[in-house]
């Protein structure tokens, strides 16, 4: 009998006078496909393929050092937020590397360090502030229960790294490009995690449908239905 | 929590940004372009500081002096919310509004933030070097009884520090003084139990009988009090407790009242022998003393039907243990310690004593304990003022300019003093008249221990330990400048301690086997007391006395008619202004009365039918006119008042304080007459007698009551109903 | 997901309506206030402003209807009080009730929101989407216990809202929400949120007591109980029970036994069926005095 409440006829009216207007405005569209962001100049050139990138067996000079991800940036699996590594991490690695201790780079590191002041790192991968984006539920999943390699669970959102010096977005990070990927891959319960059995979950984009044996729920076929509309904004939004 | 092997003081180096800008990801409009914004890291990082998660301090809660305990929220190096320490047996994991916007008084645009020379209206930044030499200069030309220490209440080291400082200048004048302290009570309690302020159980009384104690407001220990309220609703044996407020104004406790009996200001006393009378079950020199209290006359006195008093006495009669307290509305006369002491007599008439009234712990520090205000320190400075009797004055945690009588003509006196040195958060009117100003820490940066003066659970000992890095780089906490005061003058002993912090660590050090920790190495001890924020000692019990005698009790006959001046006004006290000092905390001021709901302004209440008969209307702008001053306020026609009574409320009618609190409302501290108690000499809060006039100009009252007036037109919203239509038993 | 898509298929998102579905799995958060043992302090509204970033009006704004306390105390006098045959005076105190959003099952502010900025969750919060919101207001017009607060203003850039050092102290879990847009009592989702993440790491489910929102948790007589209504263990579905409320109800069974259920669990305007989510429970007075 709630179902009567939905719609009253005042707001049907209106709802197609707003439409009609919608129409007409130009829709931005999904951007789901990988987006290149524009080039960020840091404080210090921060070499991700030197840290991260592979080992290159010829000449251990020219190669990376295949160092985890979260060996730096290391708040990724316990916070929201990865966190930049403070200072002390890098000094605590770099005062014992004496082969590099003369580059222009490590030698403006320990000015900072010297000065004790935090270098004023210029933020990539920025969310605005109204998402709630939490990098410790998608470390937890993907790296501590399905066993994979950390740079590829990163590198879902952040590219391949380990190819960059300074980082540089390469996702959209849309909200869009972030309901794809929950979509089509990873609807997830109210309580957290994938459906399991007859579970309905409902932080997906649709509403999930039983077969007709009343089996395991399942997504809809998306291309059929027209609104997808939001359930819990507020998995995400804040 | 901290984590105990960790050293607190290497936690705040930890904390420092290096002064560069912190990234404040909750703040301002969104931007997400992708590098335009920074993000700092830390230069170093305890293993616990983890960007995006909380970490939690224990400290307490200086908003007041009934010493909850707080725990402060700390993330990314700011302290964002303060809740209650849970571990306290004080307010156990609760505080007040008051205590929820601590954080506004910390970070507040308008706190002082240098050393200022005061030239006329003009300041001059100085540098610390100069205040303390300018200090040293001030005092060597001073003999010692010549200088003057003027604070609010202190305890624990501070005030152990500040004791020994004026030692050594060989001064004896500190003058402890708040505006709003139950000194009448006290003295009134010390009389009829042996103790100044014993423990009270609202939990265990099945009827409270209060004579104006605000206790869920503003009185004493009010986040205390309100979780014993809570007990004591829910009852005792299954009946609910029942709470009977007699008071000529209407305090938040009193609109929480299963009863609210609207008494002729000051006529409290004679009420409570009325009630002993009607009793009938004193005997000896109490029945003596109550024996003309008849019925009649106490009703024709103090305006209570006959009815009323008869009902009273029956229901204490019936339910027993009862309590019964003196509040501020019943000390507030002349006769205050009179009244205080009748209505004490009716609690040992009632055999409460040893029951609801218990004896009080205290620490076995005494030295440590609590110096207490009143507001006879305020007349005796100000005596000794206007016979220009110092040279240096001290000003802290006290604002006297604001707070005093007008009567008195403090600020007039207040010029005389040579060299005025105020210790202050921000410039409030004191701070203004003085020479000097030094910058305090504010009390989510400082270091500290407080004792509170109302125990509950054995004693306690407070901790207070910043919650984040100094906002502002030039103040200094009161400790230490203490310490660097008296190092001035005794060098050679105080030459171990580099700060206040080295002194409290080393002073509570000294005594670690009276705090309960024999046994522990010195760092594991300290560390732990940093972590719970509460040092819990058995505490030193005091004892009642528990005899009842009504010698040399006399109640005045209620005076006849004023003419000139035919209302009384009673200057209110909100559980979130009290006397003003937090009136620059705009949580607070925004925060809607809970009786009237009116924001950001003073008002008049006055009885909608007395209002009648003047023709005022709400929103009329009127002048309240006593013996001493006048001050323009807006009316709102209260039904919780005395038809002979108005009341304006404190706290408001700053003309200083900064953004959140100057040229808000009006100041009625400044039409009080000095009117005194007299047995305690304390002043008499209620004594001051006005006329109400018209000015002819009105204002749209600004509050949250709708237009309804508090009426829900026949809509159930909020439901009451009376214990007789209710089955508590079923209850979950 | 287009505004033209949206609103051609407004049913469906409105199918999500847990109370025809299968409904509140794991979770429906609900509350309980208990009038008896509110004072009317307003602790609790203070703690809102600092949980939840909320802005200070100041007294122009605030005198125009624009203060933002998300919990406000309403203040009630006896009908008796001042009217023939009445009282003079409150003889039973004033009437204190804690007044915020009722996160309604069926609210009526969500089915007349033009751009599906109010939603309803899984775990029966009523949500406020603030970049999806417009500004249309409908949906506090449609509020039937005024609730929601309009922001008229862009705080964040006025003076004197958040003044340099005040701006630290918001709370970075929550939006600061900018002119134009709708906000109101959320049941403190962030902190939900926190402890459903620490739950999920744990692998269990939120137990009660795990997370208290920012008035329950201030509360000095503990009026206030939060909590999940679908665990039989907790604190507020003990409540619930005891006081015979049921959710998916607009009239309570109890209230129709004839001389009273002598219980005092309401719902505020149950009967306009927007099914709230928070239960008071009726303040007592001593009859014999």
């Amino acid at each position: 009998m709630h179902r009567l409440l939905r719609l009253s006829i005042l707001l049907m009216g209106l709802s197609v006078a707003v439409s009609g207007y919608a129409a007409d405005a130009p829709q931005p569209t999904l951007t789901t496909e990988d987006d290149l962001g524009p080039q960020v100049v840091q404080p210090i050139e921060f070499p991700h393929d030197r840290h991260a990138g592979l080992r290159n067996p010829g000449d251990p000079l020219k190669g990376g050092m295949e160092i985890d991800c979260m060996y730096c940036h290391t708040y990724a699996r316990r916070s929201a937020v990865a966190g930049i590594p403070p200072l002390q991490k890098c000094i605590g690695c770099h005062q014992s590397i004496e082969t590099v201790r003369n580059k222009p780079r490590i030698q403006e590191l320990f000015k900072y360090w010297d000065a004790k002041k935090p270098v004023p790192w210029k933020k990539v991968h920025d969310l605005p502030d109204f998402v709630r984006f939490n990098h410790e539920r998608h470390i937890k999943r993907f790296v501590e229960q399905q066993n994979r390699p950390t740079q590829e669970a990163c590198g879902y959102c952040h590219g391949d790294v380990k190819q960059m010096t300074v980082a540089r977005r390469s996702k959209a990070l849309s909200m869009g490009w972030c309901a794809n990927c929950h979509q089509k891959d990873h609807p997830v319960t109210a309580a957290g995690g994938t459906p399991v059995g007859n579970q309905a979950y409902w932080y997906g984009f649709q509403k999930p449908v039983a077969d007709a044996a009343g089996g395991e729920y399942k997504a809809p076929d998306t291309n059929n239905i027209k609104a997808q509309g939001p359930n819990d904004c507020w998995q995400c939004h804040k | 929590m901290i984590d105990s092997g960790l050293d607190r003081r290497d936690f705040l180096k930890v904390l420092g940004w290096g002064g560069a800008a912190v990234a404040l990801s909750g703040c301002g409009n969104t931007s997400v372009e992708d590098g335009k914004e920074t993000v700092v890291s830390y230069v170093e990082a305890a293993d616990y500081v983890i960007p995006g998660i909380g970490v939690y301090y224990n400290s307490t809660c200086a908003q007041c002096d009934a010493g909850c305990s707080i725990n402060g929220r700390v993330r990314e190096g700011r302290v964002l919310k303060l809740e209650g320490n849970p571990a306290s047996a004080i307010n156990r994991g609760r505080t007040c509004g008051l205590g929820q916007a601590g954080v506004q008084h910390h970070y507040n645009p308008d706190r002082v933030r240098e050393p200022l020379l005061r030239h006329g209206d003009k300041n001059e930044v100085i540098t610390w070097d100069k205040a303390y030499a300018l200090i040293a200069e001030k005092l060597s030309g001073a003999k010692g009884d010549e200088v003057a220490f003027l604070s609010g209440g202190v305890s624990g080291h501070l005030k152990v520090l500040l004791g020994n400082y004026l030692d050594s200048i060989g001064s004896k004048n500190h003058f402890v003084y708040e505006a709003l302290a139950p000194a009448v009570v006290r003295a009134a309690n010390k009389k009829a139990y042996g103790v100044e302020m014993p423990r009270y159980n609202i939990n265990k009384a099945k009827v409270v009988l209060s004579f104006g104690a605000d206790f869920l407001g503003a009185w004493v220990s009010p986040v205390h009090f309100s979780q014993q309220y809570a007990q004591f609703r829910k009852g005792v044996d299954g009946q609910r407790g029942v709470l009977i407020q007699v008071e000529s104004k209407m305090t938040l406790t009193g609109a929480n009242a299963d009863r609210w009996i609207p008494v002729r200001p000051g006529t409290e006393g004679i009420l409570a022998l009325g009630i002993i009378n009607a009793l009938g079950t004193a005997s000896g020199d109490i029945a003596a003393a109550v024996k003309g209290y008849d019925r009649a006359r106490v009703s024709k006195e103090t305006g209570v039907p006959p009815g009323q008093i008869d009902k009273i006495a029956a229901l204490l009669k019936l339910r027993s243990p009862s309590l019964v307290l003196a509040g501020s509305a019943a000390e507030g006369y002349a006769h205050g310690s009179q009244n205080a002491a009748a209505i004490n007599l009716l609690n040992q008439v009632l055999g409460n004593v040893g029951k609801t009234v218990e004896a009080s712990t205290s620490v076995p520090f005494p030295q440590m304990a609590p110096a207490k205000g009143n507001t006879v320190a305020l007349k005796s400075l100000n005596d000794g003022l206007a016979a220009g009797k110092y040279k240096v004055l001290f000003c802290y945690a006290a604002n006297p300019v604001f707070t005093a009588p007008g009567a008195m003509k403090f600020k007039d006196h207040l010029a005389k003093a040579g060299f005025k040195v105020a210790f202050a958060h921000y410039l409030d009117e004191t701070a203004l008249q003085a020479d000097l100003v030094l910058p305090l820490d504010s009390a989510l940066e400082d270091w500290g221990t407080q004792v509170p003066e109302y125990m509950t659970e054995g004693a306690q000992i407070n901790i207070q330990q910043p919650l984040m890095e100094k906002l502002h780089a030039n103040t200094r906490g009161m400790g230490d400048i203490l310490l660097a005061l008296v190092k001035q003058r005794r060098a050679e002993e105080y030459k171990s301690f580099d700060d206040y912090y080295a002194y409290l660590r080393g002073a509570m050090l000294l005594n670690k086997n009276a705090l309960g920790g024999s046994g522990a190495d010195d760092d594991t001890f300290w560390n732990e007391t940093l972590t719970k924020g509460i040092v819990k000692l058995a505490g030193s019990a005091g004892t009642l006395s528990g005899k009842a005698s009504a010698a040399g009790l006399t109640l005045p006959v209620p005076s006849a008619a004023d003419v000139q001046y035919p209302l009384q006004l009673i200057p209110g006290v909100t559980a979130s202004l009290r006397d003003g000092r937090h009136a620059n905390q705009p949580w607070l001021q925004e925060s809607p009365d809970p009786l009237t709901t009116i924001v950001w302004d003073s008002w008049v209440e006055i009885h909608p039918k007395k209002a009648a008969e003047l023709h005022i209307t709400e929103g009329d702008i009127v002048e309240v006119t006593s013996r001493s001053g006048s001050i323009r306020a807006q009316a709102y026609l209260f039904p919780g008042i005395h038809p002979d009574a108005i009341s304006v409320p404190l706290g408001r009618g700053h003309e200083a304080l900064g953004r959140y609190a100057k040229g808000y409302g009006a100041n009625p501290f400044q039409i009080l007459d000095a009117v005194f108690d007299q047995e305690t000499g304390e002043l008499a809060m209620h004594e001051t007698r006005v006329k109400v006039s018209k000015t002819g100009q009105r204002v749209v009252v600004v509050k949250d009551e709708g237009a309804a007036g508090g009426k829900q037109m026949g809509r159930k919203i909020a439901v009451l109903v009376t214990t007789d239509e209710v089955d508590l038993s079923k209850e979950a | 997901m287009s505004v033209s898509n949206l609103l051609e298929n407004w049913a469906q998102f409105r199918h999500f309506h847990p109370i025809d579905d299968k409904p509140h799995d794991p979770y429906k958060w609900a509350m309980s206030i208990d009038l008896d043992a509110c004072t009317g302090c307003n602790a609790c509204s203070v703690a809102c402003y600092a949980e939840n970033n909320l802005p200070v009006v100041g007294k122009e704004k605030y005198q125009h209807g624009h203060g933002m306390h998300w919990m406000r105390i309403e203040r009630y006098w006896d009908e008796g009080l001042g009217v023939a045959g009445g009282s003079d005076f409150p003889d039973h105190g004033a009437q204190f009730l804690p007044m915020m959003c009722q996160q309604c099952e069926a609210a009526p502010c969500e089915t007349v929101c033009p751009a599906a900025a109010t939603n309803h969750t899984a775990d029966g919060l009523n949500s406020q989407i603030y970049n999806r919101c417009v500004g249309s207001r409908y949906c506090s017009a449609n509020c039937p216990f005024k609730v929601r607060y309009f922001n008229w203003y862009d705080y964040p850039t006025t003076d004197n809202v958040w003044p340099a050092e005040m701006n630290q102290q918001l709370n970075p879990d929550v939006t600061v929400r900018s002119k134009g847009v709708m906000e109101k009592c959320t049941f403190c989702v962030q902190r939900l949120h926190a402890a459903k993440g620490t739950a999920k790491n744990e692998g269990r489910l939120v137990h009660d007591g795990d997370v208290q929102t920012a008035c329950q948790q201030v509360c000095p007589t503990g009026a206030i109980t939060f909590g999940n209504l679908v665990d039989h263990e907790s604190k507020v579905h003990k409540q619930w029970q005891s006081q015979q409320v049921e959710l998916d109800k607009d009239a309570q069974v109890k209230d129709q036994k004839e001389g009273g259920s002598g219980l005092r669990g309401y719902r505020i305007f149950e009967e306009l069926r927007p099914y709230p989510s928070v239960m008071y429970l009726e303040r007592v007075r001593e009859s014999a005095i």
